[in-house]
């Protein structure tokens, strides 16, 4: 082995290109025969993927052909919104997927590469929507800074628990993070300045005096879902999150925080500040989770504190731990399953968490690690060493 | 405040705690032995008390007095969760034992959700909450205020009586040795000849046995369960486990106590409205993070480099 | 294809479209099917499946109806997801929806935007009808200010004078709360203390101890059965003897059974008419029991069944076309259901006349007019 040369790009774009089959797939399935089916047809890919080694290749190949396989990426996106475009709650449910997705990226920057665990990531998404609905409902700021706002209101909320988290490691950080959680949730509650328990109306998303409620009419015959707009802006939104996180992770940054991480003792020998770091990670993680919470609360158009629970946290949590802990790329697999499985189980309606709980440990029976287990940091990409 | 009404709030938290500390000595063996936290801890103890309920609900159709009915239950209750423990371990738990430790949690978690969902679904009309047979003598001991009532004392002592006889299970038996060596370093405990395997499953059979216990007591106490009991008993188990210093059997037991404590507090002596004692309760166990990071109780032990 | 084959292939076909001469029209339940209320969801299903069912047996039925249940958790984010899923759905005419109020607020607006015709079957919030004027909104079922009103100035012609207030810290409990003590002070209660409980709690030990030492006549209790049964249980194990006064939230079968006889002398209170009183009624509760269900039709399964009639009762008048059912829903007056008359106000909402007081005698909910209670033949406090 060793050869220098460049993998061919094809298993990277027919990844791809199943991803996003997998997606409309599994979005547009209806009967009970076609989520059976899909839901079967993935755990098989699953199954005989892992086995025949199509993983390696899919992985050497886009690490060889990185330009053109994050430009086909950001095109089968978009294709997947374009034809989805007049099914108004399949784009919902993909919108709720991509957010997801986004938060998820902020917990995978904080316990994936930091190791600062978080099991209050809902109440973090909580804090973004919360702050999205009073500035968009009582300031005249541009939505597009209300939603940056609240990315940096939630990060600074959030530094409220860094002296802790800091003191403390493990279980015990999870348990700072927990109670916080359950006494947002209830302060939310309990405290009527906001709605309390009623929860808030959210207005639509305006950007440049474009209103994103109002459906895309071109003629009287074809009319776009209004959700087609939303859709388009999370992909935006998700796709600079995903390649700035990817970025992090490739760099001389993300080689410190794993350093943190693995041993923080010895990373603090060879002269790294690990609380600088676990600051840095955690602060990131609760902007792109405040973000991902406003964008959700507009997105809904109506927040409340039964939303962001302490259950909300652990399916948060699910996600980022399904995919495979500190891989980003597993977000998504991950997400379908935990958003998208259970909507798809409605049609065994009071049963259906009984047998989402039964697949997910399946799955984790079948890939302990996870769907896609992160890898082994490669210092020269593309190479099978 | 009157002292009468004092001690009656005093009660009132030591019940409380005696519940939170069965629950969360569960949590703290099985960290101490696998370093994972069971996410399902709290479903076990719905279970159980499910368990006891049916129990009962057959020997009183069979025609069998109190005292045999309440046997019953409890045998029921302890056997049968100690083998659902032992079954988890082995095939949920143990087959993950080199994944991350946060895959354990996630697929506890979803074990306690079939559990849950178990329950509600598949008992007879299971999303209902269900009376709980009055089994103890229902007299009380009145001193003023002061109402101190004859089951509780029976259930204070069963409490007790459990944790000090795991207690003693931990600290004199050649099984308890077996738990502290694994739990100190599974390698070399192993090496010695202690059944790596064995040890685990046995560990957890006594944590889901207390699990059963806390069940029962906690549906005689109150005489009412339902089948969402265990979420918020499992968060506050796991809470008080990590507040005492998870891996010390002592810490949890004060933590259940640290945390009724809070409860009682919160909702008694607040100057503000009583609805914001869960804010006061998590609020504090966030500052006592803070204050002493391995918990009340920590190990004291230098960090290994 | 063997000739044999192609005979069985017709014969399939013709009992095929014998099956499906009539349009099949798609009617959306949406309630908590899963989680801690989902006892009053699936009573709610059960009950709109049993008219659903019973309309298609019926020979004289225009249309044949299809029932699509969805879960909303009593979440509003689920909430949002599954009514933009039957809203999106342009075989849904209309839809019966929802049991929690928080959900509901976030919903009104999906079914505005897309113009599906609902009727609410069980949330009791004012704000979902009356604080906007969607078209499409309807509700059979009152809210929280009736049945608030008629407690209050009841209990205080009882010759009570002193309460202590427990409620849930969601919508629902605080809304009770809210409305109960506004109209027991305008009646002249006294209120002596207020205790706001989050609707997962266990223990109240605290918080009795204390009502104790208030010494109350009555203790109201806002919110759903069960932290209704574990109050009412824990109440006597502390020794606070007071009324247990509830709210529709709590009269359920599921209350009597889950206390057996300490549910004895509660007494809660409900819009519309007892389903035992109407023709009607009689016979949802022996259809109800004839179906078999598993779970009992609880407080609000009769509204859910009227809701589905009134439904569809509009379909076969109109046709299956959104609009025009909405339209025929806005005109409702005068309605005979199980529930009694429906007539919707000009927020759509039913403009329920009558509030009907319950106790708990015998292990059953009876009608208050009805027991040996009223008669003072038993005293509400033992």
């Amino acid at each position: 082995m060793g050869a220098p040369d460049r993998a061919t790009i094809f298993p990277a774009l027919a990844a791809i290109l199943a991803g996003a089959g997998a997606t409309l797939a599994l979005l547009l399935a209806e009967t009970q025969w076609h989520v059976a089916v899909v839901a079967l047809a993935g755990v098989a890919a699953l199954l005989i993927g892992g086995r025949a080694g199509f993983g390696d290749a899919i992985h050497r190949s886009v690490a060889s052909h990185h330009r053109v396989t994050s430009a086909t990426s950001w095109l089968a996106g978009a294709v997947v919104v374009f034809l989805l475009r007049e099914h108004n709650f399949e784009l919902l449910m993909l919108c709720t997927v991509m957010l997801y997705v986004l938060a998820g990226l902020g917990l995978t920057v904080q316990f994936g590469f930091a190791g600062v665990v978080n099991f209050a990531a809902a109440a973090f998404m909580g804090v973004g929507a919360y702050t999205a609905a009073v500035l968009m409902t009582s300031t005249g700021l541009p939505h597009l800074v209300v939603v940056l706002a609240a990315g940096v209101v939630t990060a600074l909320i959030g530094s409220v628990l860094l002296l802790p988290l800091l003191r403390t490691r493990g279980h015990y950080a999870a348990l700072i993070t927990i109670a916080f959680g359950i006494l947002f949730r209830t302060f939310l509650e309990v405290n009527d300045t906001l709605g309390g328990p009623q929860g808030l109306k959210v207005p639509g998303l305006q950007i440049f005096g474009y209103a994103f409620n109002e459906a895309i009419e071109f003629d009287d015959e074809t009319e776009w879902s209004f959700y087609t707009a939303y859709a388009g802006v999370f992909l935006v939104v998700l796709g600079l999150a995903y390649t700035l996180v990817r970025r992090v992770e490739r760099s001389w940054m993300g080689l410190a925080l794993d350093a943190v991480r693995l041993d923080e003792t010895a990373a603090s020998a060879f002269g790294l500040n690990g609380a600088a770091w676990k600051i840095a990670a955690f602060s990131f993680g609760n902007f792109l989770a405040g973000i991902a919470g406003a964008l959700y609360a507009i997105l809904t158009a109506f927040i409340a504190p039964a939303s962001f629970t302490f259950g909300d946290s652990l399916l948060l949590l699910s996600i980022v731990i399904l995919g495979g802990l500190g891989n980003p790329l597993g977000l998504l697999p991950a997400a379908l399953v935990v958003v998208v499985l259970p909507e798809k189980l409605q049609v065994i309606q009071e049963y259906r968490f009984l047998l989402f709980a039964a697949l997910v440990i399946l799955i984790l029976l079948l890939r302990p690690g996870g769907l896609m287990p992160r890898r082994a940091r490669e210092y020269f990409p593309g190479r099978s060493s | 405040m009157d002292p009468a009404l004092f001690a009656q709030h005093l009660l009132n938290g030591v019940m409380l705690g005696v519940i939170y500390a069965l629950v969360a000595v569960g949590f703290t063996l099985f960290f101490g032995v696998l370093d994972v936290i069971k996410f399902s801890h709290g479903d076990v103890v719905m279970l159980g008390a499910f368990t006891a309920l049916a129990t009962s609900i057959a020997a009183s159709a069979a025609g069998l007095s109190s005292p045999v009915i309440l046997a019953a239950m409890l045998l029921a209750a302890i056997v049968g969760m100690a083998l659902v423990g032992m079954l988890m371990a082995r095939y949920l738990v143990l087959p993950l034992r080199n994944a991350p430790t946060l895959n354990v949690l996630l697929v506890t978690l979803m074990a306690g959700t079939v559990i849950r969902e178990g329950v509600r679904l598949f008992y007879p009309q299971g999303s209902n909450p269900k009376p709980f047979p009055r089994l103890l003598p229902t007299g009380a001991f009145e001193f003023g205020a002061f109402t101190l009532r004859h089951d509780s004392i029976v259930l204070l002592v069963l409490g007790v009586g459990a944790i000090v006889f795991v207690h003693l299970l931990i600290v004199r038996t050649r099984l308890g040795l077996a738990i502290r060596a694994v739990a100190q370093d599974p390698e070399t405990a192993a090496a010695m000849g202690i059944p790596f395997r064995g040890t685990v499953l046995a560990t957890f059979a006594i944590g889901s046995a207390l699990a059963a216990l806390a069940g029962v007591v906690n549906g005689l106490y109150y005489s009412e369960v339902s089948f969402n009991m265990g979420l918020l008993l499992g968060a506050i188990g796991f809470s008080a486990a990590v507040i005492g210093g998870l891996g010390n059997v002592y810490g949890a037991i004060l933590g259940g106590f640290v945390f009724a404590a809070l409860q009682t507090i919160g909702a008694v002596a607040l100057p503000f409205a009583s609805a914001y004692k869960d804010v006061f309760a998590f609020g504090v166990v966030i500052l006592l993070m803070a204050w002493k990071p391995g918990g009340l109780l920590a190990e004291r032990s230098a960090e290994r480099v | 294809m063997s000739s044999t084959a192609r005979a069985l292939l017709a014969v399939l076909l013709a009992t095929a479209s014998l099956a499906s001469a009539k349009d099949t029209v798609r009617i959306a339940f949406i309630g908590p099917l899963t989680g801690g209320v989902s006892a009053n969801g699936l009573g709610g299903r059960n009950s709109a499946e049993l008219a659903v069912k019973l309309r298609n047996a019926d020979a004289k039925a225009k249309y044949s109806y299809e029932l699509m249940a969805l879960d909303d958790e009593c979440k509003p984010n689920v909430g949002v997801q599954v009514a933009t899923k039957a809203a999106a759905d342009k075989n849904v005419i209309a839809a019966v929806a929802h049991y929690c109020s928080t959900v509901a607020m976030g919903t009104v607006d999906v079914y505005h935007r897309f113009g599906l015709p609902v009727v609410i079957w069980g949330a009791v919030l004012p704000d979902i009808t009356y604080a906007n004027d969607f078209k499409e909104i309807h509700r059979v079922n009152g809210t929280m200010i009736n049945q608030n009103e008629t407690a209050a100035k009841f209990m205080v012609a009882q010759k009570y004078k002193r309460w202590a207030i427990i409620h849930d810290t969601t919508d629902y409990g605080k809304g009770h709360n809210r409305y109960f003590s506004e109209y027991l002070q305008k009646n002249g209660g006294q209120i002596l203390g207020t205790f706001g409980v989050t609707a997962d709690q266990q223990d109240f030990s605290a918080e009795l101890t204390r009502i104790k030492e208030l010494k109350p006549e009555v203790i109201y209790f806002g919110g759903i059965t069960p932290l209704g049964v574990r109050i009412r249980s824990q109440m006597d194990k502390f020794g606070v003897k007071a009324v247990f006064q509830g709210t529709s939230g709590i009269i359920s079968d599921a209350f009597v059974e889950g206390l057996g006889p300490l549910a004895e002398g509660v007494v809660a209170f409900r819009e519309g008419a007892p389903a035992e009183k109407l023709p009607g009624g009689k016979y949802f509760i022996e259809q109800y029991a004839k179906a078999a269900y598993s779970d009992p039709p609880e407080a609000y399964g009769p509204f859910a069944f009227a809701a589905a009639n009134l439904v569809m009762d509009a379909v076969e008048k109109v046709g299956p076309d959104r609009k025009k059912v909405r339209n025929e829903l806005n005109r409702t007056h005068d309605y005979d259901s199980v529930v009694g008359k429906i007539s919707f106000d000009d927020h759509r909402q039913n403009a329920v006349p009558l509030i009907t007081k319950f106790v708990v005698q015998g292990g059953k909910w009876l009608v208050w007019e009805d027991s040996e209670y009223a008669s003072g033949k038993r005293p509400l406090v033992r």
